[in-house]
Parts: C-alpha cells; sequence; structure tokens
C-alpha cells in the first residue's frame, strides 16, 4: 500500500466536495440517473443520490437475441416504467449508503429479490425473512411482492464494499433461469475509484469492465412462454451469455440499437500500462448466476484477483494476498474481482525495433478480422476480401470461458461466453 | 531470418525509463508487472532451427475397445490397433522435408511436452500438414501459448485477431517467456472442436535459478518433475469428424478421461523414444497401440526426493486428482508462485481440484518406505475413473513407486 496517508485523505475531500455539489443540485424528477448514451464499453452504472439512494425494479416479461438467430422469452427487472432490459440494471452505490428498492411485479406469479453478501435485510420496514405457507412449506426465500402488480420494498445499508448479485428469491430455479437478476456494485466509502478498502486495489474508473455470467435452457423458457409445466431434472443449459448477450454481441456496444433489451457489452477497452499516463489498471468484476462453473480465461495477460464474493484477499494483518491468474474459476453465485493491464512487454516497432521472425506473405495465411499487425498503432493491408475489423491497429485479445462447449451454443459453435479485450495505441492515436 | 537484435538505445530508455518512473509513481501496481518493468538480460536462442517445429495434422489413437459404444466406438475407419481420430500436434525437428510431409495423418496425444527458459528466446515453427481423412476440410491451425503474459496477438494464435497458418504452409511463433511456470498450448483455430480432438499440450518455463526449481524461489527446487496433462475424449465428437458429421457441442458427454493422452493402465506404459526412418514415431516397448501416444505418466522416485507435478487441464470439466498417502504442497497455480511478498499461500493437500484452462504445481516428498512402494493418483471424480463406463478400474489414473533407493536420475527431462 503505497498510497500516502495525504493522498488519501485528499481522496476523501474530492468525494465529500462532490457529493456536497451534487446535493445542492436540483434532482431531475425522482427518478435515477442514467446516462441517455453510455459510454461505449464499461459497466453502466445505474446511481441515485447517496446516502439513500432508491431504485424501483420492475419484474416483467420480454425477449433477448441469440446470435443464432433464436429468441428467448425471458423474464428480467426493468428500471422503474422503463422498457425491459435484460440483465437488471447494475445498481451502483457507495458503502454506508442506505438502499432501497422497491420491487414491482407484473409478472403472473410472486416474486421477490434476494441480496447474497448484505446483512440485515428489510422488506416492508421488517427484517426479511424465509417464507412458509400454513402448512409449514418453504414457498420463498424471502417475503415477495405478489403476482400481478404487487409491490415490496427492501433495503438494506451497504456495509461491504465490492461485487454483488441481487436475484429472484422464489421459485429461483425457474425464476433466476428465467432471468430475473443483476449486479450490485458497492463501492468504497470515499475512494469510489477501488474496488475494496485498499489503496492497491485502485482502478481506472474509465476502464471499469462487468463479465455477468448466465446460461440459458431454451426448453424452460418455452415453456414457461407457453405456461407449460417443466420438469427441472431434464434441465439442460445450451446458451451461455455474458451481460445478457452472446458472442458477438457481447463486443457490440452498450446500448446497441440493434439490442434493444440488451444494453451492456462486454467489451474491455483499455490502453497499454504506461507509468506516466495509463498507471493504473482496469478492473473486471464477474459474476455467475448460473447452475454451472464457468473457467474464464482472459488472453493477453494474467489477470490480478483481488476479491472474491465481496472479500479483498487480504491476510489477517491486511497482507496483500492478491494472486495473478489466468484462469478465472467463476463458480455458481461467486463474484470475482481482478484488476488487469497490458504491458506493451517488447515494444516492438517496425522501424527501430522489429519483431525477431518473419511473417509469411499475405497468400500463404488466413486473416483474423480483428488482425491489424505486428505492431501496436499500425494497420497493414491484407488480402481484399477478408473480412476487416480493426480500425487503427489496435490489439485485440479474446477472453472466453475455457469450457470450450460453453462458448458454442444449441449447435453452433463460437456464439456464447466470449468477448474481446480492445488495447488501443498509446494517446494521442488515429483511432476513433 | 535474423534473430540477434541488440537492445537498441532508445528501446533500453523507454524501458528502463519506465522502470524509475513506475517505482516512483506505483501506487496500485504492488508487484505487479515487475518483470516486464525491470527486464532482465535476455539470451537470444543461438540455433537458426526454431525450438519446437510443431506440425498440426489428424491421426489415429488407441483407447480401450471394451465396452464398445455403439455407432462410435472404435471408430469403424480407424486402422488396427487404432480405434479413435483426433487432431493433434507433432514436433518435426529434425526431420527431412520428405520425413515431414510423411507425418500427415500421424499426430500425437497429447502434444510434445515444450520446456523453455526464463528470459530466452524461445521459437516455435507451426506447419499445417492437413487433414488426411478430411480433405474436405480446409482447416487453418494455429499456436496459442495460453497463459502467456503480456502476448502480441500476432504471436498469441487466436484466430481472429491473429493470423492462422492454412494447409501447407507454415508461420513461427516468437516468444520471450519472462516468467517461469507451468503453462499449456494449443490450436485455437474452431477451438471448441480442435482443443477437444486433441490440438493441446504442455509448455513450461524452467527459472533462472536453475533446471531443478519450477520458480524463482528456493523452496521449489525439485529433484524429478512430472507433467499431468488432463484432456477427455467424447467418442461421438470424434466419430463425427472421421465421418463428416458435427456434433451439438452442447450435448458434450465425454466417455474417456486422459493422462497424458492415455487411460489408465496405458498411462503406466513406457515413453516412446525416438522415430523411425520414416519420421513417426516408435511405438513404447512393449505397448504397440501407444504409438501416437507417447508419454507416459508412471512417476518413479527414491525416498526423500522431492518430486513436482505438473498438472494442466485442458479438457471441459472440473478434476479432482488425488494422491492418498502423500500430502502434496501446492506451490503455484496458472503459473504464479503462491507467494504475494512475505505471505505464503502454499498449502498441503491430498486433492487437486483442477479446471479448464488451469495449471496447478504441486510438490511431494517421496515418503521413507523401505522397501518399494506403490501408491495410486488419479481422479477423485469417481464417475471419471473408467473406460467408457466399462467395469474395473481407468481413466485419469497412474502410479506413483516409491522405492527406498536405485532410481536413476532423472536426466532426460519430464516423465522419465
Amino acid at each position: 500500500m503505497n498510497q500516502s496517508f495525504y493522498k488519501r485523505i485528499g481522496w476523501g475531500m474530492l468525494l465529500l466536495l462532490s457529493m456536497a455539489l451534487i446535493a445542492t443540485l436540483p434532482r431531475q424528477n425522482a427518478s435515477v440517473a442514467r446516462a441517455a448514451a453510455p459510454a461505449q464499453s464499461g459497466i453502466v452504472c445505474t446511481t441515485d443520490a447517496s446516502p439513500n439512494p432508491t431504485f424501483t425494479l420492475t419484474a416483467k416479461t420480454g425477449y433477448i437475441g441469440i446470435p443464432d438467430g433464436n429468441t428467448i422469452f425471458m423474464w428480467s427487472y426493468a428500471l422503474g416504467n422503463d422498457d425491459f432490459q435484460h440483465p437488471g440494471p447494475v445498481l451502483c452505490v457507495n458503502q454506508g449508503d442506505t438502499v432501497t428498492i422497491i420491487l414491482h411485479n407484473a409478472l403472473p406469479q410472486s416474486t421477490s429479490i434476494v441480496f447474497p453478501g448484505q446483512e440485515n435485510v428489510q422488506a416492508n420496514g421488517v427484517l426479511a425473512q424465509p417464507q412458509f405457507d400454513g402448512t409449514g412449506t418453504l414457498t420463498s426465500l424471502t417475503n415477495t411482492a405478489a403476482a400481478t402488480n404487487g409491490s415490496i420494498t427492501y433495503s438494506f445499508v451497504a456495509t461491504q464494499p465490492g461485487t454483488y448479485l441481487y436475484e429472484s428469491g422464489t421459485e429461483q430455479a425457474k425464476q433466476v433461469q428465467m432471468g430475473l437478476f443483476g449486479a450490485l456494485i458497492v463501492r468504497p466509502a470515499g475512494h469510489t475509484d477501488w474496488v475494496y478498502n485498499r489503496a492497491d486495489t485502485q482502478f481506472n474508473p474509465s476502464t471499469e469492465f462487468m463479465v455477468l455470467l448466465s446460461e440459458i435452457d431454451p426448453l424452460l423458457h418455452q415453456a414457461v412462454e407457453r405456461n407449460l409445466n417443466y420438469n427441472m431434472n431434464n434441465y439442460r443449459a445450451r446458451y451461455w451469455l455474458i451481460n445478457g448477450r452472446g458472442f458477438p454481441d457481447t463486443i457490440a456496444p452498450n446500448g446497441a440499437a440493434w439490442l434493444p433489451s440488451q444494453p451492456y457489452g462486454a467489451l474491455a477497452h483499455i490502453h497499454p500500462y504506461n507509468p506516466a499516463t495509463n498507471p493504473i489498471p482496469a478492473v473486471v468484476r464477474y459474476l455467475n448466476v448460473g447452475t454451472e462453473d464457468f473457467p474464464f480465461h482472459p488472453h493477453g495477460n494474467h489477470s490480478r484477483v483481488i476479491g472474491r464474493d465481496g472479500q479483498p484477499w487480504e491476510g489477517p494483518s491486511s497482507e496483500n494476498l492478491a494472486q495473478e491468474k489466468f484462469s478465472i474459476p467463476v463458480g455458481p453465485g461467486q463474484t470475482w474481482d481482478a484488476t488487469f493491464s497490458w504491458y506493451d512487454a517488447e515494444n516492438w516497432d517496425a522501424s527501430g525495433h522489429p519483431i525477431p521472425v518473419e511473417v509469411p506473405r499475405d497468400q500463404n495465411l488466413t486473416f483474423g478480422p480483428y488482425y491489424g499487425s505486428p505492431y501496436l498503432g499500425t494497420l497493414d493491408s491484407r488480402p481484399v476480401g477478408t473480412d476487416a475489423q480493426n480500425q487503427c491497429g489496435e490489439y485485440y485479445h479474446i477472453a472466453h470461458n475455457h469450457n470450450l462447449t460453453q462458448i458454442a451454443g444449441w449447435g453452433v459453435t463460437m456464439i456464447g461466453q466470449a468477448t474481446y479485450t480492445r488495447i488501443d495505441p498509446p494517446l494521442p492515436n488515429s483511432c476513433p | 531470418m535474423n534473430k540477434r537484435f541488440p537492445i537498441s538505445r532508445r528501446h533500453f530508455l523507454k524501458v528502463g525509463g519506465g522502470a524509475l518512473a513506475a517505482t516512483a509513481g506505483a501506487r496500485a501496481l504492488s508487484n505487479w508487472g515487475t518483470n516486464v518493468l525491470n527486464p532482465a538480460a535476455v539470451v537470444d536462442a543461438a540455433a537458426a532451427v526454431p525450438d519446437y517445429h510443431l506440425g498440426g495434422t489428424d491421426g489415429w489413437i488407441a483407447l480401450p475397445t471394451t465396452p464398445t459404444i455403439p455407432t462410435y466406438h472404435p471408430d469403424s475407419l480407424a486402422p488396427s490397433p487404432f480405434t479413435t481420430y483426433i487432431f493433434g500436434f507433432r514436433n518435426l525437428n529434425g526431420l527431412t522435408d520428405t520425413q515431414i510431409a510423411d507425418q500427415k495423418n500421424k499426430a500425437q496425444a497429447s502434444a510434445p511436452i515444450m520446456v523453455a527458459t526464463e528470459n530466452t528466446d524461445f521459437l516455435v515453427k507451426l506447419t499445417n500438414l492437413g487433414l488426411a481423412l478430411r480433405p474436405d476440410l480446409v482447416d487453418s491451425h494455429t499456436m496459442h501459448w495460453h497463459g502467456f503474459r503480456n502476448a502480441i496477438p500476432l504471436f498469441d494464435g487466436e484466430p481472429s485477431s491473429s493470423l492462422s497458418v492454412p494447409i501447407g504452409r507454415n508461420l513461427t511463433y516468437y516468444f520471450r517467456p519472462r516468467n517461469p511456470g507451468t503453462y499449456m498450448y494449443h490450436c485455437h483455430f474452431e477451438d471448441t472442436e480442435h482443443v477437444h480432438m486433441g490440438m493441446t499440450g504442455v509448455v513450461f518455463v524452467r527459472p533462472t535459478i536453475g533446471p531443478k526449481f519450477a520458480y524463482n524461489d528456493a523452496s521449489t527446487a525439485f529433484d524429478r518433475e512430472y507433467v499431468m496433462f488432463l484432456s477427455e475424449v467424447w467418442a461421438e465428437a470424434h466419430w463425427a469428424d472421421a465421418h463428416i458429421q458435427l456434433p451439438d457441442w452442447t450435448d458434450y458427454k465425454p466417455d474417456f478421461w486422459l493422462l497424458n493422452g492415455r487411460v489408465y493402465p496405458d498411462t503406466l506404459a513406457p515413453n516412446a523414444i525416438g522415430n523411425d526412418a520414416s519420421g513417426d514415431l516408435n511405438a513404447p516397448a512393449g505397448s504397440p497401440h501407444l504409438q501416437r501416444q507417447p508419454i507416459s505418466s508412471l512417476v518413479q522416485a527414491n525416498a526423500g526426493e522431492k518430486v513436482l507435478l505438473r498438472f494442466v487441464n485442458l479438457g471441459y470439466q472440473k478434476q479432482a486428482m488425488t494422491l492418498p498417502g502423500i500430502k502434496m504442497n501446492v506451490i503455484a497455480k496458472d503459473a504464479t508462485l503462491l507467494k504475494n511478498g512475505s505471505a505464503n499461500m502454499s498449502y498441503l493437500t491430498n486433492t487437486i481440484s483442477i479446471g479448464p484452462g488451469e495449471s496447478v504445481d504441486a510438490i511431494f516428498t517421496a515418503p521413507a518406505v523401505t522397501s518399494n512402494t506403490t501408491y495410486l493418483l488419479y481422479n477423485r471424480e469417481y464417475d471419471h475413473l473408467n473406460n467408457a463406463g466399462g467395469v474395473g478400474y481407468g481413466g485419469q489414473m497412474t502410479e506413483v513407486r516409491i522405492r527406498p533407493s536405485g532410481v536413476p536420475a532423472q536426466t532426460d527431462g519430464p516423465n522419465t
């Protein structure tokens, strides 16, 4: 932990100042803040004023598209009266906030939300509890909103910074599978650019990414859509998604117009590490809301795992126990936080420091659409007629589930849990 | 091909200056990236030939024929004594052009174990020999070094972000390994298929402090080392590739669980050593059916010796390799020592849990036996400890044979 005491004080002051500023601004009606046009990449936070953020979520039905052309009937959380979206909004709050979530239920079945990792969750002002019917049979993990326009209000104090899921707590084998889930980010008090209350978990806020991993059994969704029974013994996932999208939709921008109900992209867009201009790493927040292990493998460099399930990797005396890993094995219900940087380790340069091997002539190679050249910032010519997606000599590295059956989908390859890291040349560059 | 290139002054300043600035400005970095920011002197490989020359092609291996799997196993097209169609790699170093061409349809499982040295340039030439049984498939191949830090896409081998090697062509991959440890490599072209079909193997990097250490840490010293490479065979998918069919990968259900390309008890057979006159692999002594599965998993050591097991999993399932009776000290995962500064996170266990795309390094001390003693290393996922559901033991199992003394020193590399 090299950050000085004074720097920490400085960050705290800055935050207090900005909070004071925000407090003096008139609030835009009662709705929460959400950027009209989110950045093309990076986490899209839904926020509300600290320290009492309030979010209204509406559980409703809708559809998402799968890259094989299939359309899947879903249940998910929309923000207030907004259109259906999947997954639910990414709720970003600050440590110490009293978070209120009003759940409206537009589904034909009672539903609820559990907040794994949050303590003393209140439901309509009393401690949330498992629900039993008159015969003592468990009916829900927590208090519910009644079917067809019921409502319930949950609240909790977000005490521990980290990455969390929120998800249905009612008949969840069906309801979570149907899509009732989202991410909750709790930022350390006074340090919104730290993942945990440790200076060595600092990240660059412009490179904060989410990898929310889920799976879909299309036959279950079809049964629900047709109001038929489904035997969970027959459960078999056939599609695997990141942030509610399959590849290559995963690398489409946030809010892409052609994915109207799937607003969250998963492209990690970064610049190379530079001690002067880009010294702080990106962060990737991994969440697994499925029932299977998802051993995620980002190419390009190791990730530095700094925490899991809302707990920093530290020893009893705050020793830094972060670990570099090339596999992030995210188990069901887990969240993993990992920082990531890419170093231009060899500084290859076409003129002064060329790669030490010969690249064969074009006709002797198969070109990938995202390939630019050996050199960062150089876009080589390529054979006519090949798909060309590289814009300015940027590098791409895939990041994917290494259970390779899960980067496939129902009879089709490469539509599952895969995305890319895009590494742009150092600024200033010619990239759009 | 000129492999020698002095570090230019400009380059030195760029890198050295970066290290200085990083020291002054490091905040969130901790010890991360140290090996990049404090570059060590690098040894250029002196030889003009690549360290390994991988040939990518198809071929046949032998898996137990009892029980059979209707339609799929053994494959009706398999030439005796083989049963199962694969894609895979061979090391073509030292072969003549004629011999190289003859290795089409002679892939091995698992791929050659490649050994690199920290800060020593490492070249891998990949030649695509084509698929003899599937001339209709014009698949390219690549080599992806899984876990290589700070890769550039050209040498990463993921085909959409990189270049791939068409049939009859070749490409040389260049690596400057700055971090010791146990990694893996595989073809990334049409990866779900090519990885499962067998284009998978282990590459590890020896540390600069010496060849008998796993990492640059005295606690990682060993006397012997064994690669334990885990993979799977779903007979239907292998049959489908041979018979011009496509499986639905979401139906995945493997029938065989392989350790270094073989199933128990074949795992105990000796290594195949050397090539015949045609350049093909010699079969291991006494096991002609294992001609294309050259890597033994038999562990032998003397009492008191330290044995390094390098576990790598490139199957699609998580496995649990257990060694009852001997505690293993897990010293590293994903080519990273389980230490962070003064904090030591290594731990003792009998069971190594390892998922797809992970590596785990564990060292055990051979017990002080007074007579020859056999221990078993096997997959605790008992439903994977058979061959195609047949009776008896199979799958990912081998023996660890400890003697009071008399096992010759390991001088011929891992798994010998």
